[in-house]
């Protein structure tokens, strides 16, 4: 039983998981920096803790700190939300030993999954298709030649601990493997604590498409459909939607069975998704988040599910309330991620929001933190709102994404907003046709 | 409320210079304002006692510009007191165990070093020091109480 949940993050997700937390009569706990005294989630939870100055290091990321906060009011679970320590199976294996319930996947599977070329690994062996690359991590500039003389150039060197996408070399041709090799090799060993680095064929136009799943603690593992997310610049999705304009029932129908005997394999459970890539009616594995996704409200809105409730309800030892077989997505739903930052040079803009006014209407949600007069700390992420839209189809639902992003007034602060506006009057964005490189080519 | 009572309230936010105070009661919603004015001289003093403090207290870490955190304000109003404050989160103890004698209580001296109580988190017991020579003037927290991060832990007349 689940009684009381700390939160373990800030911003618009630990507001998220409390309006979760009430909807099912939990008790909440919110912890949060010296930077975060006025922020909406220490306010809207039942109890808050600081747990420590502005840097994250230093609170959001202290495990001590947070286990400590969630002993002293006796809560007896923790969300992670996502970031921070939302991967970390260390995290969740202290939480596990002091009797804490931790809302999210096993130490276990968080650990396999979490290791890129692990994850790969398990990928091939449950015969879920992968880009063809090397067998592991390349250990020198030798092996990484010979990998890539197999698979023919271009190849992209990956960071093994990475994830949000540093760590990553795209090379060209022979002659650029060495300085390609190098720099990705002290980048992962700056960024994530590991040279380890593999290398993976790359594709030139691929989309991004992920599968968002689900497993309970009783053997079941769902397939809830996949998100379209390739509009991104340097990794960071910017867009996402659901369905993906390309994907037809039987594709979607077979990355979904991907993805559930990949979960099956290493006995996954609660919220999961597995990223894709995909060009030419093929599909890739790529990796696994193991937590919930800034974007799981494209996918709550075409399945009439609350992936945060289902995420309580499973770590409770609950049984997964998604009906058998596999999904219908019902209309067409869109998110646009609002973030603080200048929409040209994408600086991030932090400061005092001088106006907020948030859209609504039919098919309109805005999940954020900010308010009024918030003033967005310099320290986190730039990321201040989700506008997520949803119609009958995508026409419908690139009309609304218009007339609330227009209706969307946020003052004092320079956002994306302008940019989502410009995307959604681009042809080729309205007639589906993306790939992860759209925003390199997007003029306006 | 009568004017009577509310004048009273007026006087007693002015006394204790408590920075702002509202009440709501009966449909009638009341917040009083106080200004409160710490002397110069106080202030200086912070200047000279606020960076030994963060040396000692602060977990290590590259020096970071702090913010005027809301923990640290009464330190201000509390007329030339220096406040110690707990570094961590966790439960607040005045000895080392039950049965033992509690490390100060108020009066004491203390010098730079001394073990002033000890803050449990996660099952480890944590001794917290004093960061500076003086006079233990208050203690804070209750014994067995939670504290969170920067809340007040003593006041030290140096």
């Amino acid at each position: 039983m689940i009684s009381k949940v700390l939160i373990a993050n800030r911003g618009e997700i630990a507001l998220r998981i409390i309006l979760a937390c009430k909807e099912m009569g939990l008790k909440t706990v919110a912890v949060h920096s010296e930077a975060d005294r006025d922020a909406l989630h220490v306010r809207y939870a039942d109890e808050d803790v600081c747990i420590g100055p502005a840097p994250s290091r230093q609170s959001y990321l202290s495990i001590s700190s947070i286990i400590a906060a969630a002993e002293i009011t006796g809560a007896d679970a923790i969300h992670p939300g996502y970031g921070f320590l939302a991967e970390n199976a260390h995290f969740a294996e202290i939480a596990n030993e002091c009797r804490l319930t931790f809302i999210g996947p096993t130490p276990e599977a968080i650990r396999l999954m979490g290791d890129k070329a692990k994850a790969r690994e398990t990928a091939k062996k449950s015969g879920v298709p992968i880009l063809p690359g090397s067998e592991g991590p390349v250990k020198t500039h030798g092996e990484a030649l010979d990998v890539a003389r197999v698979i023919g150039f271009p190849v992209i060197l990956k960071a093994a601990a990475g994830g949000g996408g540093r760590g990553l070399r795209i090379c060209g041709a022979e002659s650029d493997l060495q300085g390609a090799f190098d720099t990705a090799r002290s980048e992962a060993d700056r960024a994530f604590g590991s040279a380890d680095v593999y290398v993976e064929k790359y594709l030139e136009r691929p989309r991004h498409i992920e599968i968002q799943v689900f497993g309970d603690t009783h053997g079941r593992i769902v397939s809830l459909g996949e998100r379209e997310c390739s509009i991104q610049r340097r990794h960071q999705k910017l867009i996402e939607e659901s369905p993906s304009p390309v994907i037809t029932q039987e594709l979607r129908e077979q990355m979904g069975e991907a993805a559930v005997k990949l979960c099956r394999a290493v006995n996954y459970t609660n919220a999961g998704t597995i990223e894709f890539l995909f060009q030419d009616g093929q599909f890739y594995f790529m990796e696994m988040n193991t937590r919930i996704q800034v974007e799981h409200p494209v996918t709550e809105e075409v399945t009439s599910m609350d992936l945060v409730k289902e995420q309580i309800r499973v770590a409770a030892g609950g049984h997964l309330s998604a009906p058998n077989g596999f999904f219908r997505l019902r209309g067409h739903a869109m998110e646009f991620r609002i973030n603080a930052e200048d929409p040209v040079t994408f600086a991030p803009h932090p400061g005092r929001i001088r106006e907020f006014h948030v859209p609504g209407g039919p098919g309109v949600r805005v999940d954020t933190a900010a308010y009024r007069d918030y003033i967005i700390p310099p320290h986190y992420d730039s990321m201040i709102a989700k506008l997520i839209v949803r119609g009958k189809d995508r026409e419908e639902t690139l009309a609304r994404g218009r007339r609330a992003l227009d209706l969307f007034i946020i003052e004092g602060v320079k956002t994306s907003i302008p940019l989502h506006r410009a995307i959604l009057d681009e042809p080729r964005f309205i007639r589906g046709d993306i790939s992860t490189r759209f925003m390199e080519e997007f003029e306006w | 409320m009568n004017f009577k009572e509310i004048v009273e309230l007026i006087e007693k936010v002015a006394e204790l210079g408590v920075g702002e105070v509202e009440i709501e009661q009966a449909g009638t919603k009341l917040r009083i304002q106080g200004k409160p004015t710490p002397p110069a001289q106080v202030m200086s003093q912070f200047a000279v006692a606020h960076p030994a403090m963060q040396q000692a207290i602060a977990p290590p870490a590259a020096p970071v510009p702090q913010l005027p955190a809301k923990a640290e304000e009464p330190e201000e109003t509390d007329s030339g007191l220096h406040i110690i404050t707990s570094p961590i989160v966790g439960t607040f103890y005045r000895a080392a165990n039950p049965e033992s004698e509690p490390f100060i209580t108020v009066g004491d001296h203390v010098s730079k070093g001394k073990v002033l109580c000890i803050i449990e988190a996660m099952k480890l017991m944590n001794e917290i020091e004093s960061d500076i020579d003086g006079e233990i003037v208050k203690i804070f927290p209750q014994n067995g109480q939670p504290v969170e991060y920067g809340e007040q832990l003593f006041a030290v007349r140096l």
